[in-house]
């Protein structure tokens, strides 16, 4: 999708240089190291620790490279920029919203826009089948990312509660809890003490005290819009001016279009994209594709060559499936006394009580509720889209704006093949194939559902409220590409490795085999670093080879 | 215009508080996005003539507000959104492009007009526009062959999400409900329950 932006970027980064063309690249007439597909949280991960360790690397981003001080704006409609909005073809019984509801565009990704809500995935997340029957088990454990866990909460100062009750990791993290909370995170606790559910703090990506000279969090309350004043941690200004810093190329504006195979179609040499109509290619030694949830399988299935006729690494014919969004239901109740959800950091309490199976409730696996303030557009639209509800109605409820507090539902979503991305029939501006993405509640999910809307409304009507309304929404994405030991049953390996070809690597949130009950920013990035220190391990060791077949197993 | 009840005095909590007010405190790309809204809106891109009365009408029963300068306001939204090339972020499969969904939508509404209340869209009294926007959100229209191209419901939604997105970025209406709208580079230091800093609205009589 190429950039229309009114205000001009440039395209070409690498330390000391900036170009608004492709003239003056860097490596652009080389093969690097590593060749990276997108600039989100996993592939800014990727290349900052890969050109810290002296690998040459290039990243393609699509979007532009946002400027937070001109760029980003206290506005939520002019900040739906900040999203992914290429057309996509949705299906299913119950078709995805795409967009800011789970993806971003432009260097950083979607932690430009996402609400710095930071969770460590459970022991159980990685083991469902075992523990629960249900799903597939990861060929990776909780411990296996446990370090990867540490280092980023350090490596950006994650503030977070004295003690996280739930889990395996209780704290301490980096930075001490946020302090004062908002009056909607008020209320969600008060409702949950009353009931006598646990809550806490939430763990979040957002500065509690000065790092990098970067400010504390100022509590405007505009995650979502892009932070203005840098409080709240992205890839766009952190590990993409590390990756400059330590030598990475940042190509912005920048479709990559096909991936690049050798005659025999036994590697990648490399990527091929568009820049302001022109066609380029980028050579590489390996090409990691960190391009989310429906454009990695998207690249990968418009790759298809005649070695590779369902696309690339698509022996298993498993790209593009199993993909699971969070159910996102969103629980408002009307209170007497003015809560003004708009102030605040959106989610500052939280509560993992229900995370873990319990088959008393008629389901297996769980969910997190998110006290979750919202904005007016934010509320209307979804109350207009989600709930029906406009004219009269409508404005009604919305003269009560101030007097709502709302509680999110995150809730794991069970894999189905039938969840999946595809090619659809009609083309984008680049003449391929749009992704078609169906997707379709399963019956676990729906009990889930009803069980977290009736405990939410109990919780803020525990705290004074009047259950108003639910707007059904979902958030986040994972799968498509999963991980797993078997290359008939999976995608890559458990180190991002694509089965069918070694020096092709698939990192981000597609690799997923669960989905977890959380928001999984910070699992996406634990893996991006899990992958980026394989990657530093073996590249020191020459080009990389498929695994032996007695290792595939261990992990 | 509407007739009838009138659709502007709705109920406000926070009489007299205007957003505005503060504007010389918010950073200068925000204050130029909203002032935008005030108008005046340049030349419109995409609706017809037609089109642009169509949407006027709709849009007053969507956000339930007469007020000609915000009405004006939605529809230039909607005119620019659907101009504009960028993408759609999501559309259900056999829902034609937007563009089409608009212009074909509109036109369909016409026959299914003609065919309930025997005149154009643009014809019926408030009443009967009401009813047949309430009858295409359920699907209900009046049946002709083009709803098989243009979905009513789809219709209905595109239109229905863009008009309330427009409306609740309108700073008057920002102002009515109290909200406290853009917030850079200030910082809020009160934001628990019962606070509110000295430049908020206040609840009429507090």
């Amino acid at each position: 999708m190429e950039n229309r932006d009114f205000v001009k970027h440039n395209c070409d980064h690498y330390s000391d240089h900036r170009y608004d063309h492709m003239n003056k690249r860097k490596f652009g007439s080389k093969e690097v190291d590593v060749c990276i597909v997108g600039a989100g949280a996993a592939g800014s991960v990727v290349a900052c620790e890969l050109s810290r360790a002296g690998l040459e690397v290039v990243v393609i981003e699509a979007g532009p490279f946002w400027n937070p001080q001109t760029d980003f704006a206290s506005d939520e409609l002019a900040m739906q920029k900040l999203a992914w909005n290429d057309t996509r073809i949705v299906a299913g019984s119950d078709p995805l919203s795409m967009g800011h509801n789970n993806s971003g565009r432009g260097a950083g990704g979607g932690t430009v826009h996402f609400t710095g809500v930071f969770y460590r995935f459970h022991e159980s997340d990685f083991r469902t089948k075992t523990l629960d029957g249900v799903g597939e088990d990861w060929p990776i454990t909780y411990k296996d990312l446990e370090p990867y866990y540490s280092k980023i909460e350090q490596d950006i100062r994650v503030s977070g509660p004295r003690v996280f009750p739930w889990g395996t990791f209780h704290g301490p993290y980096p930075y001490p809890e946020r302090e004062p909370v908002s009056a909607n995170a008020q209320v969600f606790r008060r409702g949950c003490e009353a009931l006598g559910i646990r809550s806490t703090v939430a763990p979040l990506a957002i500065l509690s005290a000065p790092f990098d000279g970067r400010p504390p969090c100022t509590n405007r309350g505009f995650c979502n819009q892009g932070c203005m004043p840098n409080a709240k941690y992205s890839a766009l200004i952190h590990h993409i001016p590390r990756a400059i810093g330590y030598g990475a190329e940042i190509l912005t504006d920048s479709m990559v279009t096909r991936v690049l195979t050798d005659r025999n179609g036994e590697r990648v040499t490399g990527v091929e994209f568009v820049h302001d109509g022109q066609t380029y290619h980028q050579e590489a030694r390996v090409v990691v594709i960190s391009a989310f949830v429906v454009e990695t399988p998207r690249l990968l299935l418009n790759s298809a060559t005649s070695r590779h006729p369902g696309g690339l690494a698509n022996c298993s014919g498993l790209v593009g499936k199993y993909i699971m969004p969070h159910t996102g239901h969103d629980i408002y109740a009307r209170f007497d006394d003015e809560i003004r959800f708009y102030k605040g950091t959106p989610v500052l309490a939280v509560s993992q009580e229900f995370y873990e199976t319990d088959l008393k409730r008629g389901f297996v696996r769980g969910y997190t509720f998110n006290a979750h303030g919202s904005r007016p557009v934010t509320m209307a639209k979804t109350l207009a889209s989600g709930a029906g509800i406009w004219g009269k109605q409508l404005r009604e409820i919305m003269t009560d704006f101030n007097f709502y507090a709302r509680v999110t539902l995150v809730g794991e979503v069970l894999a189905s093949p039938d969840n999946r991305v595809t090619l659809a029939d009609e083309k984008d501006e680049y003449g391929l194939p749009r992704a078609l993405v169906t997707f379709s509640y399963g019956e676990n999910d729906n009990r889930m559902i009803a069980h977290g809307v009736a405990r939410a409304n109990e919780i803020l009507e525990a705290a004074g409220g009047r259950p108003a309304f639910v707007v059904p929404d979902t958030a986040h994405l994972h799968g498509g590409c999963r991980m797993g030991s078997d290359p008939q049953k999976s995608v890559v390996n458990r180190f991002c490795q694509s089965h069918d070809i070694p020096n092709l690597y698939i990192c981000d949130a597609s690799v997923f085999v669960t989905s977890g009950g959380a928001n999984p920013t910070e699992t996406v990035m634990a893996i991006a670093a899990r992958t980026a220190a394989h990657l530093i391990d073996i590249m020191s060791k020459g080009r990389p080879q498929r695994e032996p077949a007695s290792a595939a197993g261990r992990s | 215009m509407m007739t009838g009840e009138n659709m502007s005095t709705v109920n406000s909590h926070y009489a007299g508080y205007n957003v505005l007010n503060r504007m010389d405190e918010w950073d200068s790309h925000t204050k130029e996005i909203v002032r935008r809204r005030l108008g005046p809106f340049p030349e419109r891109q995409f609706l017809s003539e037609r089109e642009w009365a169509y949407l006027s009408i709709i849009a007053e029963h969507i956000v339930y507000d007469n007020r000609a300068d915000i009405i004006e306001w939605i529809v230039h939204h909607c005119d620019r959104k659907f101009a504009d090339e960028t993408g759609e972020g999501e559309r259900k499969k056999g829902i034609p492009p937007e563009k089409i969904l608009i212009r074909e939508g509109l036109k369909a509404l016409d026959h299914a007009a003609r065919l309930s209340y025997g005149c154009d869209f643009g014809g019926l009294d408030v009443e009967q526009q009401f009813q047949l926007l309430a009858d295409l959100q359920q699907g209900k229209a009046a049946y002709i062959p083009q709803w098989s191209l243009v979905p009513q419901k789809a219709l209905f939604n595109k239109l229905a999400s863009e008009m309330v997105s427009a409306y609740y970025s309108h700073p008057a209406v920002w102002s009515e409900i109290g909200y406290g709208g853009p917030m850079y580079p200030q910082i809020y230091v009160r934001i628990e329950e019962g606070l509110v800093e000295p430049w908020e609205a206040r609840r009429n009589g507090k």
